[in-house]
């Protein structure tokens, strides 16, 4: 009887194994092509460029064939790839890669330096703009990224609400951001309620979040200036983000934003004149809203800012992980796909920038350009973006930023005390980590 | 014959069973065979145990275990440990957050808890009388019990928008003002607090009403009788009844309190000005946000011990009052 039981057992353990795909590996191994997994992000209009460019590739490269998934679901694409670190179950390469998380990668040792691989300096000197270039090198002086697209923050507004109050152009200060707010915001159903606001942010202090208020404000504001220096000392512009802190302070005191998160995208419902976003928010509201004027405009700087203002430019790149049998094959995919026809595919299929230079001169984009006009916005801001700092403590501060951003919001602190209590809960949080 | 029992005091029942348990037969007809090795261990029972007693060790054991040995470390996941000795117990103390964490998760409890009670006593009384569509009503006050936390809290977010939701709207046609439920620090964790007796308290209803339905008719004649009012009876005839089963809702409760996470974590994120900030969501982001394994394990062994000496206190409180 146990006899039976345990050939039983190892019948359904056989038939089991022959029911699972196998090693992907298997297949180098046996004299079979290389099988590469290459994680995407779950965004549908990039899996749609995936998909494009991996049946070009597995066409061409019958020895190489690549898989294509899009990154598991969880609570970030991040949070995924730490896990995936840590338990050593990465892909070959994921093109989703944030430089804030990267740091821990590297530390890791799960991904490879790729400045190692063969042509990595003639595709950085082709491709990635000068301004921008040194950004992507890590501490230990390895570049473990291949630069690939990013999405600066700007100003997104609703051209008839804008006319409507009066403005010939989007506001450029402070002060015009304000007197516009002043104009738009209001009842519009008289019903004594406020149903119509400048803008809306999400308050929450969620850390991330303000990457897309404070953080490119204070960027503008500070003329470039990251949070910390390249050292991993806090080298905050204390001025700037006093200016930022009391420019958001003005707003929701008068109203001008929401306190609360509206539901709904409530630009595309015109409840909210305006937002700072990227360029997916175009590409969502021209597949479901055809009909809605918008454009986009540099965040608003403080009055005396002269110049270009600069902001965040929410990277994300390509990185070959270290558990990949293959690497110097993932390294040629990663190259591939950021060749001038990817890169032109990724504009238009996403609407997103590869970190590319001489965008706006390339002749096979003209007529895009001249179809998406404020696209050109967004190729023109791309050399003029900063991203994150590669410090281990990075999102406990950010927390500390959006600790203190909220208390100066409530006004529970002026804005001066807010950034001075911001600068000193970073401190302990980086004494903490020593 | 159970009329004789109360009769036979319990030891002599005791013996009588035992005496008839000794002279029947072990199994089968009496066949003679070999004489059963008593000295032989019986391993049926730790086998059946086994799997439990494995699961309890993979499951609860070892992660026990690690969170002590954490304590001592700091850890982010993709490095290897480091040894700290105190630091972390060191940090704990002097952390303004976490006591910050702990207050607010009392706040909530003191809100929640009575609020609990009191509503999941109101529904059961009345679900416990005759009235038209009573098993629908049954199931229909269960039913947020099983719904996913996350979509009521979400449905939460939409009602309780200050600028635009839906009860706010309703307050505004009826004259009233709009109510800051989740953007002011002084509504913020009664509204949580409220959220959390929807989402739970049919559970807590169908522990009242098993209660309710347990308590014999005869007591209530004899109130009757006796002519006590409907308060009266309620007070003296069901609440003393009840008592177990408040012992039971206000444990699991508590509880259930404690572990405070999905609404604040959805509707708050911790704010306005850490008003909503409970103990879970700070132990939460330590070790998930922040990757402070080491410190995020010190902050749950001290909130797993604070949760174990506050039930055993309400227990013997509790028990005691019921007694």
């Amino acid at each position: 009887m146990r006899r039976t039981a345990l050939l039983l057992l190892v019948a359904a353990s056989g038939a089991l194994a022959a029911c699972d795909d196998g090693d992907p590996e298997a297949g180098a191994e046996a004299g079979g092509p290389v099988v590469l997994t290459y994680w995407t992000s779950q965004n549908p209009q990039e899996r749609a460029w995936a998909d494009v460019l991996v049946a070009e590739w597995n066409a061409e490269h019958p020895d190489i064939q690549v898989e294509t998934q899009p990154i598991p679901a969880g609570q970030s694409s991040e949070e995924v790839l730490l896990a995936a670190v840590v338990a050593g179950t990465t892909p070959d390469l994921c093109s989703n890669i944030w430089p804030g998380v990267l740091n821990d990668f590297i530390r890791a040792g799960g991904v490879v330096a790729l400045d190692e691989m063969p042509g990595f300096d003639s595709l950085m000197a082709a491709r990635t703009p000068p301004e921008l270039a040194d950004r992507f090198v890590s501490a230990d002086g390895h570049t473990y990224q291949l630069p690939w697209k990013t999405n600066p923050i700007l100003m997104i507004y609703n051209v008839d609400l804008f006319r409507e109050a009066g403005a010939t152009r989007p506001p450029r200060t402070y002060s015009e951001y304000l007197a516009l707010a002043d104009r738009i915001t209001g009842d519009t159903d008289g019903d004594g309620q406020t149903d119509r606001w400048m803008s809306a942010r999400d308050i929450r202090p969620i850390w991330w979040q303000r990457y897309f208020d404070v953080y490119p404000l204070y960027l503008a504001a500070s003329g470039g200036q990251t949070l910390f220096d390249a050292d991993g000392d806090l080298a905050i512009d204390e001025a700037a983000l006093r200016d930022v802190y009391g420019f958001f302070q003005t707003l929701y005191r008068r109203g001008d934003f929401p306190l609360s998160t509206l539901q709904g995208n409530a630009f595309a419902q015109g409840r909210i004149a305006s937002e700072f976003t990227g360029p997916w928010t175009a590409a969502w509201l021209l597949e479901n809203e055809p009909d809605l004027r918008f454009d986009f405009a540099p965040v608003p700087v403080p009055d005396a800012f002269t110049g270009t203002p600069v902001t965040y430019g929410d990277y994300k790149n390509i990185a070959v992980f270290s558990s990949s049998r293959h690497p110097e094959a993932a390294w040629a995919f990663a190259s591939y796909l950021v060749s001038p026809e990817a890169d032109r595919l990724l504009i238009e299929t996403t609407r997103q920038i590869p970190i590319r230079a001489g965008l706006l001169d390339d002749p096979e984009l003209t007529d895009f350009f001249a179809a998406t006009p404020f696209m050109r916005r967004f190729a023109e801001q791309a050399p003029h973006t900063r991203g994150v700092d590669a410090v281990p403590s990075l999102t406990e501060a950010l927390d500390a930023i959006a600790q203190s951003y909220e208390r100066a919001i409530y006004g529970v602190e002026t804005p001066a005390e807010a950034v001075a209590s911001a600068r000193d809960r970073i401190g302990v949080i980086q004494a903490w980590a020593h | 014959m159970p009329a004789e029992l109360p009769t036979v005091d319990s030891a002599e029942r005791l013996a009588y069973v035992e005496g008839l348990a000794a002279s029947e037969p072990a199994s089968g007809p009496e066949t003679p065979g070999p004489a059963p090795r008593r000295s032989r261990i019986d391993w049926r029972g730790p086998l059946m145990a086994a799997p439990y007693l494995l699961h309890l060790a993979v499951f609860f054991g070892y992660p026990l275990a690690f969170a002590v040995v954490l304590v001592f470390h700091r850890w982010d996941l993709v490095t290897p440990m480091e040894w700290v000795g105190l630091g972390n117990l060191g940090r704990l103390f002097a952390d303004d957050l976490f006591a910050r964490a702990m207050l607010n998760t009392g706040l909530f409890l003191v809100i929640h808890i009575p609020l609990q009670i009191v509503v999941a006593l109101f529904f059961a009384e009345l679900l416990n009388k005759k009235l038209p569509g009573r098993t629908f009503f049954r199931a229909i006050y269960f039913l947020p019990v099983v719904v996913s936390g996350v979509v009521v809290t979400i449905l939460f977010a939409q009602l309780f928008a200050f600028d635009s939701g839906y009860v706010n709207r309703v307050l505004v046609a009826l004259g009233g003002g709009r109510v800051p439920w989740l953007v002011s620090p002084a509504w913020a964790m009664p509204a949580i607090a409220l959220v959390a007796t929807w989402k739970n308290v049919g559970l807590y209803v169908l522990l009242f009403l098993a209660g309710l339905q347990n308590i014999p008719a005869s007591m209530y004649e004899a109130a009757e009788v006796e002519g006590a009012g409907r308060w009266q009876t309620w007070r003296l005839v069901t609440l003393p009844m009840l008592n177990p089963h408040l012992v039971t809702v206000v444990v699991l409760s508590t509880i259930g309190g404690f572990s405070l996470f999905i609404e604040p974590y959805v509707l708050t994120g911790g704010g306005p000005l850490n008003s909503t900030l409970s103990g879970l969501l700070y132990i939460y982001n330590q070790a998930f946000t922040f990757n402070h394994m080491g410190y995020a394990a010190t902050l749950g062994l001290a909130f797993a011990t604070l949760i174990l000496v506050v039930v055993l206190i309400q227990r013997r409180v509790v028990e005691a009052e019921a007694t």
